[in-house]
């Protein structure tokens, strides 16, 4: 494994780790300040995190795809 | 008594699904003989078809019914099912794309296909196959009891409303036999993609719309009870692990990985995928109705008119027709109507492949294409009537705790699925020893968390808190299928010499 594809698989292993520490690190979000609209941050934060997660995958995709 | 406009929008809009589920047929046709070109419409979906096949797979009557029901009922716990769908999205990344590409080297349809070829056991592949039938009832029963409260909604108030209720059931399903039978997955595509529409449209309006008649979201969270704001201490780890469970989960069940088989390629296959956690902010959104209702008085009225333990299954429905005008409660209430319908058709053809490529044909090997394909099709008319009769003799309130513990059920296939794919080092014997300690650990822990009684929870109170079996269960059949692979290693040599 040269240096760039070591690189290449670590930013892939970290775009799909991080979405999915936060999501099962539930005491990152669950707290009720601050709201938005009215609405806690616990339930806020997660419906947000779902386009930042989009972002993460996406970029995964793309990455995996130009190598092939 | 609700109004004729209703009914009206929802009659005409439900032939329209008719007609498209019979176009499927002539839409990029395909030989429907072959069983490949009607369970996986011919492998040539792309990334926008995939992207509404997995996604119809979300929208069911588990994100109408099942979860508003339960933050209806308990609050913040039941909204586990978006990070869920965030994880499961991640594992299906990694895992499903490799699986896409063995399958279509050598020719597989089916998870139980890959296990056989790969572990060369028999027992196993079917093991898997008959995991995989059993595990998806339950499911199917759950989308029946989403189009059934749709149906008690609609028709509180009227003479022999019981009755009518059955009949359209049973009609509505009949269509749906007819239609899979001669459309395969093209017509249930398309169906999907209709079914997806309504649901989109009804979740912008209904998270417009209704905060701003009840006057904002913090209202809502007002008239609930305070444990709705946030998740009490003592259920992180409940939830957590409801979220590892279930995101492993989803992805074993035979009609997701369906799904997969039937994109067009890895890379189209990976960038659906990556776009799908868009499709939670809708079931978000349908999570919020559960909160939502207690802000609407009229909803709230209609809905003390039922026992206590039928309400939860009511709420988006009601929640629908009580805040939204009336010819688009219409369009919404048939969104959710189909939303039921749409999957359990995907679901009944998976099984259906299951039963006859993996079980009838390892005990005929010599069936022909032709009535494999008869088999199927058949087949899969049977295990929707199944479900029917299943739902017409059990109470709605059980259909939900089931598929509870068909999450518990298919997760077991996981060492054998997802780890054969990658560790060369696993053995058949210790697979079929874990699959069968998972399966029976997970029914006895329900069972002791139930006390043995009706299924209300599938959490086992354990020292670190509630945890979900699904996920105490794997880790033993993970601990049985390592741990005897590796003892298994070390004495071949041994038995050798």
């Amino acid at each position: 494994m040269d240096m760039h594809s070591k690189t290449r698989y670590i930013v892939l292993a970290l775009l799909i780790l991080i979405p999915s520490f936060v999501n099962l690190g539930v005491p990152i979000y669950n707290r009720d300040l601050p709201e938005l609209f009215g609405l806690p941050f616990f339930y806020w934060f997660q419906t947000f995190w779902l386009v930042a997660c989009t972002g993460f995958y996406l970029t995964y995709a793309k990455i995996v795809e130009n190598k092939s | 008594m609700i109004s004729s406009d209703i009914f009206i929008v929802f009659i005409s809009l439900f032939i329209v699904f008719i007609g498209l589920g019979f176009y499927g047929k002539y839409w990029r046709r395909g030989d429907l003989n072959h069983v490949h070109e009607w369970s996986l419409a011919g492998r040539k979906l792309g990334t926008t078809l995939v992207f509404f096949l997995i996604g119809a797979d979300l929208y069911t009557a588990y994100s109408f019914v099942a979860i508003p029901s339960g933050v209806f009922a308990k609050g913040a716990l039941y909204f586990f099912a978006i990070p869920y769908v965030m994880l499961t999205f991640a594992v299906a990344l990694v895992v499903m794309p490799k699986l896409w590409t063995l399958a279509r080297e050598k020719g597989y349809i089916t998870a139980s296909d890959f296990v056989k070829d790969r572990f060369n056991s028999k027992a196993l592949a079917i093991m898997i196959a008959v995991t995989g039938i059993v595990a998806e009832l339950p499911y199917i029963a759950l989308q029946i009891v989403g189009m059934q409260s749709v149906l008690t909604v609609m028709l509180a108030g009227y003479a022999n409303s019981q009755m009518v209720q059955e009949i359209s059931l049973l009609i509505a399903f009949v269509i749906l036999a007819a239609f899979t039978y001669t459309s395969g997955l093209r017509g249930a595509t398309l169906t999907a993609i209709f079914k997806d529409i309504l649901v989109w449209i009804t979740v912008i309006v209904v998270i417009v719309v209704v905060p701003i008649s009840i006057g904002g979201f913090g209202n809502a969270f007002k008239a609930a009870n305070s444990s709705y704001v946030t998740l009490p201490e003592n259920l992180v780890p409940a939830y957590a692990t409801l979220i590892l469970g279930s995101a492993l989960a989803l992805y074993l069940y035979p009609h997701a990985i369906s799904g997969v088989l039937s994109a067009q390629s890895a890379q189209k296959l990976r960038k659906s995928t990556a776009l799908l956690p868009l499709y939670g902010i809708g079931l978000a959104v349908l999570a919020l109705m559960g909160i939502l209702v207690y802000a609407v008085p009229d909803a709230m009225k209609f809905l003390s008119g039922f026992p206590e333990s039928s309400r939860g299954i009511l709420v988006v429905p009601s929640l629908i027709l009580y805040s939204l005008p009336s010819w688009f409660s219409g369009v919404a209430l048939l969104g959710i109507f189909i939303g039921g319908l749409v999957p359990a058709a995907i679901m009944a053809m998976a099984q259906a492949n299951l039963l006859t490529r993996n079980i009838i044909k390892e005990i005929k090997p010599n069936l022909s294409d032709k009535s494999e394909i008869k088999i199927t099709k058949v087949s899969s008319t049977v295990f929707k009537f199944i479900a029917l009769g299943f739902v017409f003799s059990v109470p709605a309130t059980y259909a939900i705790s089931l598929q509870l513990l068909g999450g518990i059920l298919i997760v077991q296939i996981l060492p054998a699925v997802f780890f054969g794919l990658y560790i060369k080092m696993l053995k058949k014997t210790p697979l079929i020893v874990g699959l069968l300690v998972g399966i029976s650990s997970g029914i006895f822990m329900i069972e002791m968390a139930n006390s043995f009684g009706p299924l209300t929870s599938s959490l086992l109170k354990t020292t670190f808190g509630p945890i979900y079996i699904a996920v105490i269960s794997l880790g033993i059949n993970l601990a049985i299928s390592f741990g005897g692979s590796i003892i298994q290693k070390k004495q071949i040599p041994k038995t050798r010499l």
